[in-house]
C-alpha cells in the first residue's frame, strides 16, 4: 500500500486529486494539508511514501517543505506555474503537474510514483537538492530550519554568521543560534557572494558584520565581529576577502 | 547626426526647401539693392547653401536645452549667440564669394557693400526661424513617443490582466468541480467569462468609470470566491459619489489581484480584503486594504502590479495623480488618489 499526502491551500484542488485516487486500490490517502507547516508537520509525523505538492502556498512554499521533510519521499508537484518545472526536475521530483490536468496524465504520474518507490531510490538530503535547484544569479531571501516540530524561518539579511559542524551547519541571525543539515559549502552557494565571505573552511561570514581583523598567528588572522564574536580567518579566505573590499 | 543627414532623400527635399528662401534673397538684393538679377543670383546661391548647412545646428541646441528646461532668457540668450556667430560666419562667405566673383562683376563687390548689414540681419533671422522648427518637431516627436509609450503601458495592463496562474488555476477548480458539484462547475465557468468578457471591453477604452472598474473587479472576486470560499472576506465601502469618476481602465483589478495573491492567499485561515473609496475635495481616494503574512514565502513578480498602475496614472495624470503604499500591523495598503473628473458609462449591448 502506498500512502500518500495531499498538499495544496485549495480545498478544491485537493478534491480534484482525492477523485483522481479514488479509483487507485494501491494508493491510501494518509491525510491532507492547507499549508507548508502542516504538511512538513505531517510527513514527520504520517511518513507518507508519496506527497502530491503544490509551490506557493502559506507559510511555506513547496520546495521549503520539501527542503525540510528531507527527500525520503516521493514528490508530485501539482501547479499554475510552469516556471518551477526546471527547479522540480533538480529536486529529484517524480514529476511535474501542470493544472489543470487530466485524469490519464495523473495516471502517467502515478506510475511513475510506483516505479520509484519499489525501486527505493535512496534520495538526497533536502537542503543539499535545495541547492542544486538554485537558479544562477538568484539568491535566497530566506533560509528555513526545522528544530524539532518547530520551523524557524530565518531572514538572509539577518544572518550573520555560519559555522560547519560536521553534517551540520550553525547559523547566528539576530542573537540566537540554530542547527541545519546541510553542508557548509552548499548554504554558501544559496547566499550572495558579494555579501558573504567563506573566511575559513568552517566559517561563512557577513561582510557588514564584520568590525575588523586583527593578525593571529604567521599565517593566520581573527575577524571581529561587530557582536565581539571572534572567528578565525584563513589564509585563502584573507585572500577571498581583500578581493571583495579591495583593501590591502 | 542629425536625421536630414542620415538619409540622401532627406537631404536632397531639405536642398529643395530651400531653393524659395534662396530666390526671396535673391530678390531683395536685386530689387534692394539695385543690382543685375544674374549678379544678385551668383552671390545668394554659395551663400544661402552655405547657410542651409549651419541652420542644421539648432537640433543639436535645442536637444541640448529643451523649452521649459531653462527660463525664456537663457534660452534666448543661448540661441541669439549662434545666431549672430553664423551671422558673422556667412557674411565672410559672401566676402570670399565676391572676391572670386571679382573678374566676372567688376563693379559688384562696390556695389554691394551697402547690403551687408541686411543680409547679417536675415541671417540672423533665418537662423532663428530654423531654430523654432526645431522646437516644433522635438514637440511632434515626443508626443509620438508618448504616444507609443501609453499603447505599451495598455498593452502590459491587458497582459498582466489576465494573469494566466489565475486562469489555470480558475480552471482547475472548474474541473475539480465537474464531478464534485456541477452546478458551481457550471456557475464558475459563468463567472469566468463574464471576468474575461468585461476586462477585455474595458481594457479597449482609454477612460472608464469608477463604477465600471468596480463591476469589473466584482467579477474577478466573484471567480475567487469560489477557488478561495470562505479564505476570503469582502469588504466593501465606496461612496456614492465615487462612481461617476473617471479612471483610467484596470488600475483597480491589478491591487486586488495583489490583495489576493500577496495577501489572502499568504494566510492559512484567510483574511479581509477590504475595497473603500470616497471623494476629498477635487480627489477621489481608493483604499484597497488586506491582512498578509509578513513570513510568507517570497513570491516572483511581488510589486510588478503597482509599478505598472504607478506607470500609467504617471503617464496620464503627472504629478496630479499618486499610489502609495503602507505596511502597519501586518495589514497592506494601496492608496490611489485621482483627480475627480465625471465621465460617461458607456453600455454595450
Amino acid at each position: 500500500m502506498i500512502r500518500a499526502l495531499l498538499v495544496d491551500d485549495e480545498d478544491l484542488a485537493r478534491g480534484l486529486v482525492r477523485e483522481y485516487l479514488r479509483n487507485e486500490a494501491d494508493i491510501e490517502i494518509a491525510g491532507e494539508c492547507a499549508n507548508g507547516f502542516d504538511a512538513v508537520k505531517a510527513v514527520a509525523e504520517l511518513r507518507p511514501d508519496l506527497l502530491f505538492l503544490d509551490v506557493q502556498m502559506p507559510k511555506l512554499d513547496g520546495f521549503e517543505v520539501l527542503e525540510l521533510v528531507g527527500c525520503d519521499v516521493a514528490v508530485i508537484f501539482t501547479t499554475a506555474h510552469d516556471q518551477y518545472a526546471m527547479k522540480a526536475f533538480d529536486a529529484a521530483a517524480v514529476d511535474y503537474l501542470l493544472k489543470p490536468f487530466d485524469e490519464q496524465r495523473f495516471r502517467t504520474a502515478l506510475e511513475r510514483a510506483r516505479r520509484r518507490i519499489s525501486e527505493k531510490i535512496p534520495a538526497a538530503a533536502g537542503a543539499e537538492l535545495k541547492a542544486a535547484a538554485q537558479v544562477p544569479g538568484q539568491y535566497a531571501v530566506r533560509v528555513v530550519v526545522k528544530d524539532g516540530t518547530r520551523i524557524h524561518i530565518i531572514p538572509v539579511k539577518d544572518l550573520e554568521c555560519a559555522e560547519a559542524q560536521d553534517d551540520y551547519v550553525a547559523l547566528s541571525a539576530g542573537g540566537k543560534s540554530y542547527l541545519k543539515q546541510q553542508t557548509i559549502s552548499s548554504l554558501e552557494s544559496l547566499l550572495d557572494p558579494q555579501q558573504f565571505v567563506r573566511i575559513h573552511r568552517s566559517h561563512l561570514v557577513r561582510l557588514d558584520c564584520i568590525a575588523k581583523i586583527e593578525p593571529y598567528t604567521k599565517d593566520t588572522r581573527l575577524a571581529v565581529l561587530n557582536n565581539g564574536k571572534r572567528l578565525p580567518v584563513s589564509r585563502a579566505g584573507y585572500m577571498r576577502l581583500k578581493e571583495l573590499t579591495g583593501v590591502d | 547626426m542629425h536625421p536630414i543627414l542620415r538619409s540622401r532623400r532627406a537631404y536632397a527635399a531639405y536642398l529643395l526647401a530651400w531653393i524659395p528662401l534662396a530666390l526671396v534673397y535673391a530678390y531683395l538684393f536685386a530689387v534692394g539693392g539695385r543690382i543685375a538679377w544674374l549678379e544678385s543670383i551668383a552671390v545668394t546661391v554659395p551663400t544661402v547653401f552655405v547657410l542651409s548647412f549651419f541652420c542644421l545646428f539648432p537640433f543639436y541646441s535645442c536637444r541640448a536645452l529643451p523649452l521649459g528646461s531653462a527660463s525664456i532668457r537663457k534660452v534666448a540668450i543661448s540661441h541669439a549667440i549662434p545666431a549672430m556667430f553664423f551671422s558673422g560666419v556667412v557674411l565672410a562667405v559672401t566676402h570670399l564669394v565676391l572676391a572670386a566673383l571679382d573678374r566676372t562683376f567688376p563693379t559688384l563687390r562696390a556695389r554691394f557693400g551697402i547690403l551687408m548689414p541686411a543680409l547679417a540681419a536675415m541671417v540672423f533671422l533665418t537662423y532663428l526661424l530654423s531654430t523654432a522648427l526645431h522646437y516644433v518637431f522635438q514637440a511632434i516627436e515626443r508626443s509620438k513617443q508618448a504616444e507609443v509609450l501609453s499603447r505599451e503601458a495598455q498593452l502590459k495592463a491587458l497582459k498582466a490582466q489576465v494573469n494566466p496562474h489565475f486562469l489555470f488555476n480558475s480552471l482547475n477548480s472548474i474541473s475539480a468541480l465537474t464531478t464534485i458539484d456541477p452546478a458551481r462547475a457550471r456557475e464558475m465557468c459563468v463567472r469566468l467569462s463574464d471576468f474575461l468578457r468585461s476586462s477585455l471591453r474595458l481594457g479597449e477604452r482609454t477612460s472608464i468609470t469608477f463604477g465600471e472598474e468596480l463591476a469589473l473587479a466584482q467579477t474577478y472576486l466573484n471567480v475567487e470566491q469560489i477557488r478561495f470560499g470562505n479564505r476570503l472576506q469582502l469588504v466593501q465601502n465606496v461612496d456614492a459619489g465615487c462612481s461617476r469618476c473617471e479612471v483610467p481602465p484596470l488600475v483597480i483589478q491589478p491591487l486586488i489581484e495583489n490583495a489576493i495573491k500577496h495577501g489572502v492567499a499568504t494566510l492559512v485561515s484567510g483574511g479581509q480584503v477590504v475595497i473603500a473609496a470616497k471623494l476629498a475635495g477635487d480627489k477621489m481616494r481608493v483604499t484597497i486594504e488586506n491582512d498578509f503574512d509578513p513570513d510568507a514565502p517570497v513570491t516572483s513578480k511581488s510589486g510588478f502590479g503597482i509599478a505598472n498602475v504607478r506607470n500609467r496614472l504617471q503617464a496620464r495624470y503627472s504629478a496630479s495623480a499618486a499610489l502609495d503604499v503602507d505596511v502597519r500591523d501586518n495589514r497592506y495598503r494601496a492608496v490611489l488618489s485621482v483627480p475627480y473628473v465625471k465621465g460617461k458609462e458607456i453600455r454595450s449591448a
